[in-house]
C-alpha cells in the first residue's frame, strides 16, 4: 500500500533537507499531521518568508531582510577592517564574540576545483569592487577554515589584493582556549609552536 | 619480545592446536597446502588484529565454523602478557590479559611483528607505486607529521589535477588559482621529499649492515631517492626545495595544462636500490634483488628496535628457498640470538639445519602439528 498523496509529498519535501533520510522524513511527516493547525500555518509561513523576504546583501553578501544589511548600514562600526568568511553562519559566530566591530564579506564557499568552484563562483568580484570604491578599508582579515581549500582561498585572496597595497591577515592556528596540551593532537601543537608569540 | 605459547581454535585448517615456541628460531616444515602459512597468519592476526592475506574474517574461520579464537602468551621486558583475538561473524574482540579492549587501535602495537612474504620481493622488481606505498606506510607509522603532510598533499594534488583538466578543456582561464595550488602543493611536497630522503638514509644504513652480513661483506647496498626534478645536492631544507618545486611548476606550466595532470612532485618519485654501485633493479640477478628486498624489509627490525627498545618478532614465509645456502645461513645468523624467528619451508637441507642454532622444528601435516626436534633449552618457554 502507498501512503496517501499529501503525506507522500510531505515526506518527499522533508527528504530535500540535508541529513534527513526516508525514515526520519516519514517520522516528521506523521508528527506534522498531529500538530495543531496554528503551528502548521506558522511553520509554512516561516518557510515561505525565508525565501520571499530574505536576500543577499549587495555589498557584503550576507543574508539579510533589507539591502544593504544591518552591518553594512551601521556607520558606527569600524570601516577600516573587513573579515572575509566562507558563509553567513560564520558571520554569526564572529558576531557572538562581541569583540569585533568591523565589517564582513561572505564568499559563499571556498575555492575547490573538485566541486567545480572557481574564483568566478565565489563572491570575490564584489569584494574587489568594494575595496576599490571604499578606500577606507585598509585591512582584510581572511577567516576561511583551516582546510586545504580554505588555505588556498586565503592565499588566492592575498595574491589578488596585496598588489593594491591592502594589508591581508589570516586567523591564527593553534591551541583551543581552555584546552589541555596533554590532549592536543600533534599537528595542532606543531601549528601552535609555529605561531608562538613573544610575551 | 617473543611468543611463548599459541593456542588456536577453528582457525583456517586448524581445529584445535596448542604450541610452545622457542624464544630463538622456530621452523615450520611441511609439504605444500598443509597449513604452514596459516600458522604464520594466525601469529600475524594475533599481533595486528587483521590478516595480511584477506579482509574477510570469515575466511579465517575453519570451514563450516562461525568463529575462531587465537590466544597467545607474549613475553616482553615487562613480563608476560596474554593476548587473545576472538573472531565471529559479527566482528572481532581483542583482549589483553582477558580484558576486552574497547578499540582495536589500543590493542595493535602490544605485539610487534615483521612479516616477510614472497610478495615482498616486488619491492625491488615491482612498479614505483609499490615502493612509494612502502615508504608511506613504514614512515607513516613512525612519524605522524609525515602522515598529515601526506594527506594534505593528496587533497591538494586532486584539486590541482582537476583544475589543470579544467584549464586544458578551456572551462576556466584564471592562472592565479593555478599558481596558488602549485605553491600549496610545492610546500607540502617539499616537506615530504625532505622527510623521505632522511628516512631512506636511516633505512639505508640498517639495510646496508644487513646486506653486508647476508652476502658475507661482498655486497654493499644503498638506497637513493629518485625524482623527476633535479633536487639540490643536500636536500635537507624544505624552504630551498619549495623554491625548486615552485620553479618547476612555473617552467612547465603549459606542459602540465596540455596534459591536464600534475607531472612533478613526490607522488611521481621513486627510490632505487644500488648494490655495489649498480642499480640492482636493472642489473641485479634474481638472487641479488631478493637479498636487497629482504635487507630493506628486515632493516625495519632494527628501526623498530630503535623506536620501541625491543626487537619485534620476525615471520619469514618461504623466504629461505629463494636464497642460496650461504645467504640463508648469513641471514639467520644476523638475527638469531636476538630475535624470535618463525620460518616456513617445504624442506630443510642438512647444512642449514646444522647452521641454525638450536631450532625447534615443527612438522605440519593437514592441520596437525608435531614437534620434530626440541630445542635444547626447550623447557624455558
Amino acid at each position: 500500500m502507498q501512503y496517501p498523496e499529501p503525506i507522500a509529498k510531505l515526506i518527499d519535501s522533508y527528504m530535500h533537507l540535508p541529513g534527513i533520510g526516508e525514515k526520519t522524513a516519514t517520522r516528521l511527516a506523521f508528527y506534522t499531521i498531529n500538530l495543531p493547525q496554528a503551528d502548521v500555518d506558522q511553520f509554512a509561513a516561516a518557510l515561505q518568508a525565508v525565501k520571499r523576504n530574505l536576500k543577499y546583501c549587495s555589498i557584503c553578501g550576507n543574508v539579510t531582510e533589507d539591502d544593504p544589511c544591518q552591518i553594512c548600514r551601521d556607520q558606527s562600526r569600524d570601516q577600516s577592517k573587513v573579515i572575509v568568511v566562507e558563509d553567513s553562519k560564520d558571520v554569526m559566530s564572529l558576531e557572538r564574540m562581541n569583540e569585533y566591530h568591523g565589517l564582513y564579506h561572505v564568499l559563499h564557499g571556498v575555492l575547490s576545483p573538485m566541486e567545480g568552484k572557481g574564483p568566478d563562483d565565489l563572491n570575490i568580484t564584489a569584494l574587489v569592487k568594494r575595496l576599490q570604491t571604499h578606500p577606507t578599508i585598509t585591512e582584510v582579515i581572511v577567516a576561511t577554515n583551516a582546510t586545504p581549500e580554505g588555505e588556498a582561498t586565503a592565499m588566492y585572496l592575498s595574491r589578488l589584493l596585496k598588489p593594491a597595497g591592502i594589508k591581508i591577515t589570516r586567523l591564527a592556528h593553534g591551541l583551543a582556549v581552555g584546552s589541555d596540551i596533554e590532549y592536543a593532537d600533534e599537528m595542532t601543537l606543531y601549528k601552535a609552536i609555529e605561531g608562538r608569540q613573544e610575551i | 619480545m617473543y611468543l611463548k605459547k599459541l593456542k588456536l581454535k577453528d582457525f583456517r585448517n586448524y581445529s584445535q592446536v596448542e604450541l610452545n615456541f622457542s624464544p630463538a628460531t622456530n621452523i615450520l616444515i611441511g609439504e605444500n597446502a598443509q597449513g604452514k602459512t596459516n600458522l604464520l597468519e594466525s601469529i600475524y592476526v594475533l599481533a595486528m588484529a587483521r590478516s595480511q592475506r584477506t579482509n574477510n574474517d570469515h575466511e579465517l574461520m575453519r570451514m563450516g565454523k562461525n568463529s575462531a579464537i587465537i590466544q597467545g602468551s607474549l613475553a616482553n621486558r615487562l613480563g608476560t602478557t596474554k593476548l587473545e583475538i576472538d573472531l565471529n561473524l559479527k566482528g572481532k574482540k581483542a583482549k589483553v590479559n582477558q580484558l576486552e579492549q574497547a578499540k582495536l587501535s589500543q590493542y595493535i602495537g602490544k605485539m610487534n611483528i615483521i612479516l616477510f612474504a614472497p610478495e615482498d620481493l616486488s619491492l625491488v622488481k615491482g612498479s614505483p607505486i609499490v615502493r612509494r606505498k612502502f615508504i608511506d606506510m613504514e614512515f607513516g607509522q613512525i612519524d605522524s607529521h609525515y602522515l598529515y603532510d601526506l594527506s594534505q598533499y593528496k587533497i591538494i594534488l586532486r584539486q590541482r589535477n582537476r583544475y589543470l583538466k579544467q584549464l586544458q578543456q578551456k572551462k576556466v582561464n584564471d592562472l592565479l588559482l593555478l599558481d596558488v595550488l602549485s605553491d600549496q602543493l610545492a610546500a607540502f611536497g617539499a616537506e615530504l621529499i625532505v622527510k623521505r630522503t632522511k628516512f631512506l638514509k636511516d633505512l639505508s644504513k640498517f639495510a646496508n649492515q644487513l646486506q653486508l652480513e647476508i652476502t658475507h661483506q661482498r655486497e654493499k647496498l644503498a638506497l637513493e631517492y629518485l625524482s623527476k626534478i633535479t633536487l639540490p645536492a643536500a636536500n635537507d631544507s624544505p624552504e630551498q626545495l619549495y623554491q625548486v618545486l615552485k620553479k618547476q611548476y612555473t617552467t612547465h606550466r603549459d606542459k602540465e595544462i596540455f596534459q591536464g595532470n600534475t607531472l612533478y612532485g613526490p607522488h611521481r618519485d621513486d627510490f632505487k636500490f644500488i648494490v655495489n654501485e649498480q642499480n640492482v633493479q636493472l642489473y641485479g640477478s634474481q638472487g641479488q634483488q631478493r637479498t636487497a628486498a629482504l635487507a630493506v624489509k628486515l632493516a625495519e627490525v632494527n628501526l623498530m628496535k630503535n623506536r620501541i627498545g625491543e626487537y619485534p618478532i620476525l615471520l619469514l614465509d618461504d623466504v629461505l628457498s629463494e636464497l642460496d645456502g650461504k645467504r640463508q645461513t648469513n641471514l639467520l645468523r644476523a638475527f638469531q640470538q636476538k630475535v624470535q624467528i618463525f620460518l616456513t619451508t617445504p624442506s630443510l637441507n642438512d647444512i642449514t639445519r646444522q647452521l641454525i642454532k638450536d631450532p625447534k622444528v615443527f612438522r605440519i601435516q593437514q592441520g596437525k602439528v608435531v614437534v620434530e626436534q626440541e630445542n635444547q633449552g626447550g623447557k624455558q618457554g
